[in-house]
């Protein structure tokens, strides 16, 4: 990126990308005194061309690369790709498949939810024991991973026309255990970090969007229904098992930090319902269809799956030319959109150095997912 | 002038705006697309937004088809109240991808046609800021995402 220039009276103060706080980014600030007059996002530092790589994979093999998108919510990343997959190709899934789907992809959002709640509190500066409990919480969900898919991140679990393998024997029982423990550990971190003043003054009125600057700055996710837009693929447009699934699309008013951070924490909630709903309710039957290995594709087909990550929408269009590799993928990755707002951020309210962390943790921010 | 189903939609474009596409297609429920005509794609996605309520731009991205010399350009709209999906596609000549920027009308466009123009070489006139996005300022490698790219001989 190309520097633009500044006015004499500005210092321009370049955040990261080796920074602890600014994860794998840059982010060039303009400062007068204490308050921030321009964000400029410089991304692209962890940019390693997955669409391009997945145009020289088979349809099957596509699902390594594109996990590897977001670490913490793989989940959610491979189902839009192997979604898109499926409807190009014409393959039908089972419905089994899809309630394990929708319990792992809800999984994984509750896994990616208590990563940004740990890092959002930890930016405040006041409590870094959160992320400690939100690292050791985190522990139950990926020892459920790796009884269920043999591997604690990035499983590879969906392949097109259904999953890998059925539950095995007591993962139910297992499931409702771990909802049990998480719900009693969210209530300890509600009484003591969202019903705490001192957090809720470094997050409260800090970063605010309003509705109308959501919508027509494209925000997506958890910053989009912090600011009082009720939009969720999973209600949209019900994939995997969603339709059959009882659970509500949290929203809050305020369009700031608080507000983000409480939407995030609610959804947790609703996930943990969400578990238990399929843990009780889940159908019999087969978990997947016989699919060749190297599916060939028809000409001229394209696909466009869209799904809700913990980050907000992700769409994978796919365009097939009759061979055994798409020709090309397009992914709309939800960071990118998130990382647009977060530099127009400074614009519209007034921001001070000291909230850009907060305000930068409250969107939430994947660099390999901003950057592909 | 918020039309109902899919097929009312892409009805109604037709009817309303020929002079203004080529095309306007249903691909299944929420999946629209309207093929528009380069040099009046502004015009189109004015009304888009305004009179249709395409007002939250998700993402944009081009496709290569090198064997139809013609690159298309893809916009990926969504309208907040029905849920749809739109793809505003613009055709491109292979030898002369220009096409004018839509920042004006969805200013989040912006990062996106960055991406675009770096990955394919499409020169978006009216863009605000047309520097690299995600290669390094100085690349001087081609067009990553084009399909006769080859990446050898490259230093980063």
């Amino acid at each position: 990126m190309t520097e633009p220039e500044i006015k004499p009276e500005v210092m321009r103060i370049s955040w990261g990308p080796q920074h602890p706080m600014s994860g794998q980014t840059r982010i060039l600030i303009d400062v007068d005194g204490e308050v921030v007059r321009r964000i400029i996002a410089d991304i692209g530092f962890t940019h390693r061309g997955i669409e391009k790589i997945l145009e020289n994979r088979t349809f099957i093999q596509g699902i390594v690369p594109i996990e590897r998108m977001v670490m913490a919510d793989t989940a959610n990343i491979a189902l839009g790709y192997v979604q898109a997959v499926e409807e190009a190709l014409g393959i039908e899934v089972p419905e089994r498949a899809k309630w394990i789907r929708s319990l792992i992809c809800e999984m994984g959002r509750i896994n990616s939810h208590l990563y940004a709640f740990g890092l959002q509190v930890e930016c405040t500066g006041y409590f870094p024991a959160v992320f400690l409990w939100t690292t050791v919480d985190r522990e139950v969900l990926l020892d459920l991973f790796e009884k269920l898919t043999g591997a604690r991140w990035s499983y590879s679990f969906f392949i097109p026309g259904g999953v890998r393998a059925d539950l095995p024997e007591g993962f139910r029982d297992e499931v409702r255990r771990a909802v049990e423990y998480l719900r009693r550990r969210f209530q300890d971190y509600w009484d003591a970090m969202v019903e705490n003043p001192l957090f809720e003054m470094r997050n409260r009125g800090v970063g605010v969007l309003s509705r109308e600057d959501a919508i027509r700055l494209g925000a997506t996710g958890p910053v989009l229904r912090g600011s009082g837009v009720d939009m969720d693929v999973r209600k949209d447009e019900p994939y995997a098992a969603y339709g059959d699934l009882d659970f509500k699309v949290i929203t809050e008013r305020e369009g700031d930090c608080f507000a983000r951070l409480k939407v995030r924490f609610h959804e947790i909630e609703q996930s943990l319902n969400i578990m238990e709903q399929i843990a009780d309710e889940i159908p019999g039957g087969p978990v997947r269809t016989k699919v060749p290995l190297f599916p060939r594709s028809k000409p001229g087909v394209e696909a466009l799956s869209r799904v809700e990550t913990a980050r907000g929408e992700l769409g994978v269009h796919i365009f097939t030319d009759g061979g055994l590799k798409p020709y090309r993928v397009k992914i709309n990755s939800p960071t990118l959109r998130n990382m647009y707002v977060f530099e127009r951020l400074a614009e519209l309210n007034r921001v001070l150095v000291a909230d850009l962390p907060v305000i930068l943790y409250s969107i939430d921010p994947w660099y390999l997912d901003c950057d592909r | 002038m918020q039309a109902r189903s899919e097929e009312e939609l892409v009805e109604e474009l037709k009817r309303e705006h020929p002079e203004l596409l080529h095309d306007a297609i249903v691909h299944r429920s929420k999946r629209v697309s309207v093929i528009a005509k380069r040099e009046r794609v502004l015009e189109l996605a004015r009304i888009l937004r305004d009179q249709y309520g395409f007002t939250q731009p998700v993402s944009a991205g081009a496709v290569d088809y090198i064997k139809e010399g013609r690159m298309q350009m893809i916009y990926y709209l969504m309208n907040p109240e029905t849920r749809f999906m739109l793809m505003l596609r613009v055709d491109l000549p292979r030898d002369d991808p220009r096409m004018p920027s839509m920042t004006e009308i969805w200013e989040a466009m912006n990062f996106h046609e960055r991406e675009a123009w770096e990955m394919f070489g499409i020169n978006f006139e009216g863009h605000p800021n047309l520097t690299h996005l995600l290669l390094p300022p100085d690349w001087r490698g081609g067009y990553p995402l084009r399909k006769d790219f080859r990446g050898e001989g490259i230093t980063p």
